[in-house]
């Protein structure tokens, strides 16, 4: 069907707000944007292809390389998968290490999302603050697992290293600063004038939306959607008693909001982790073996699945991965774009919902 | 000659994305399901859906096929929603229209199944006109 538009405007595929390259096509009558289409291939690696054929212990390593933002669940759920093929138990130490690796990756990537969105409408200040905390997280991870990204630290039936008495004291000492400035620049985030000017009323996800995008993480929960959360339905968090956070605004304003609140639950998580840490060893052994799986874990960015099928080696037959990203980018191009007021707010609201283009392209 | 410099023929990475496992499952049970040759239903598929929409694609069809079996009987059976909302084969005009076509049916006489299997057969000749 033939439709009549203004003008056709597309952005990217190299935005400099934007992480990665992607292509946003928007319809637009003057400002006001119509409509918005994606073109995605400029960065697809064919990870799942690599994948296909090789042992579990090639693909631990691939799989944490389909994201660098968020590597450590690409790790955790694909080993978690093949433990669940196996029945591969994990000894309590280990489950709750997972969890504090797991939480400071999500804090240094929600933190980096809202770095973005800061710096996309043009608040480079609280941008360069929130960069600086995250060296901190980033810093913490290392000193954990032994490097920044693509640590490798979740392995079957437990974890690579333990964590020492003088490193969690460190953790503790870290969480405290990162705590009180993540507090204070939440405030700044607050109650900006300004940010509130580019941020409220902008990108509004419904919940109604939210639901037939599939919508998932905080961008879902910034729509009022809580039960999209998987930690819900993971047995290590179950026993911390985690409960996740909710916002009914669904604009911009409510997804970065949305990640702060987040990072701070993350740092109440981790400690509680810390302070129920039993003795005891971190791998408890275990050869995954044949099987076939669909697993799912909260990754920084909501709900990624791994759709796994291996013979009796433990070789990956055939796998699929879902990654929030997908579900995520589809609501903003197809939902929050639509009936954006300015051109200005296209790059903002896409950043906003937290667009992870390797994770899309795989 | 002049061309744009980023307007590119996506055919052969929109294949790739409907070719991958669970992709390709969710096709041959579309077309399974409407009696669609599943070349066509790929080609159609192609044609009608940005990149990223293909890629939600396994997602949507999954969460559609939840709704449709809560949904009450013509729908359910006719799965309005599944095809007009979670996967947009067609227009939601289209569907309502067709949609009140068979209520009309059976308003006038016609057994449930009868009108529903009429539906269907508009529904394919939508996707294939």
């Amino acid at each position: 069907m033939k439709r009549t538009v203004d003008v056709s405007i597309p952005l990217g595929p190299v935005h400099p707000c934007w992480k990665e390259p992607a292509r946003v096509k928007c319809e637009t009558r003057g400002e006001y944007v119509l409509s918005a289409e994606v073109e995605l291939g400029y960065m697809k690696k064919g990870i799942e292809r690599i994948m296909r054929g090789r042992p579990w212990q090639e693909v631990m390593f691939l799989a944490e390389r389909v994201c660098g933002i968020c590597s450590v669940i690409h790790n955790m759920v694909f080993i978690e998968a093949l433990e669940s093929i196996s029945n591969i138990p994990v000894p309590d130490r280990a489950a709750l290490l997972r969890v504090v690796v797991n939480e400071l990756d999500r804090m240094q990537s929600h933190i980096l999302a809202n770095f973005s969105y800061c710096y996309t409408i043009e608040h480079e200040t609280l941008g360069m603050y929130l960069l600086d905390v995250r060296e901190n997280v980033m810093d913490e991870l290392e000193r954990i697992t032994g490097a920044r990204v693509t640590c490798a630290y979740i392995v079957p039936g437990g974890v690579r290293f333990d964590l020492r008495d003088e490193d969690a004291l460190h953790l503790r000492a870290n969480l405290a600063a990162i705590e009180e400035e993540i507090t204070r620049y939440t405030g700044m985030f607050e109650n900006g004038p300004l940010i509130a000017l580019r941020s409220r009323g902008i990108g509004v996800l419904t919940r109604e939306a939210a639901r037939e995008a599939c919508a998932v993480g905080p961008t879902a929960r910034a729509s009022g959607m809580p039960e999209t959360d998987r930690r819900l339905r993971h047995p290590t968090y179950q026993k911390l008693g985690f409960t996740p956070v909710s916002r009914e605004e669904g604009d911009n304003y409510a997804r970065i909001m949305m990640r702060f609140q987040e990072v701070l639950q993350s740092i109440a998580l981790i400690r509680t982790c810390l302070d129920t840490l039993p003795e005891g060893p971190i791998r408890g052994g275990g050869i995954p073996g044949a099987g076939e799986t669909a697993y799912s874990g909260e990754a920084p960015r909501g709900e990624l699945s791994y759709f796994i099928k291996t013979d009796a080696a433990g070789r990956v037959l055939d796998i699929a991965i879902q990654t929030p990203s997908i579900m995520n980018i589809e609501a903003c191009c197809h939902y929050m774009l639509k009936g954006v007021a300015s051109l200005a707010d296209v790059s903002s609201t896409f950043v906003s919902s937290d667009p992870c283009i390797a994770c899309t392209e795989r | 000659m002049s061309g744009y410099l980023y307007e590119k023929d996506l055919s052969s990475m929109k294949y790739a994305i409907l070719t991958s496992t669970r992709h390709d499952r969710m096709v041959r049970e579309i077309a399974d399901d409407l009696g669609i040759a599943q070349l066509k239903l790929r080609r159609y598929i192609m044609d009608r859906f940005d990149m990223l929409l293909m890629e939600n694609l396994p997602a949507r069809y999954e969460e559609g096929k939840r709704l449709t079996a809560e949904a009450p009987a013509p729908e359910r059976d006719l799965k309005t929603h599944l095809y007009s909302r979670a996967v947009p084969l067609i227009e939601e005009e289209e569907m309502d229209r067709i949609f009140s076509q068979v209520k009309d049916l059976m308003d006038d006489g016609s057994p449930e199944d009868e009108a529903v299997s009429t539906g269907r057969r508009l529904i394919r000749e939508a996707i294939q006109a």
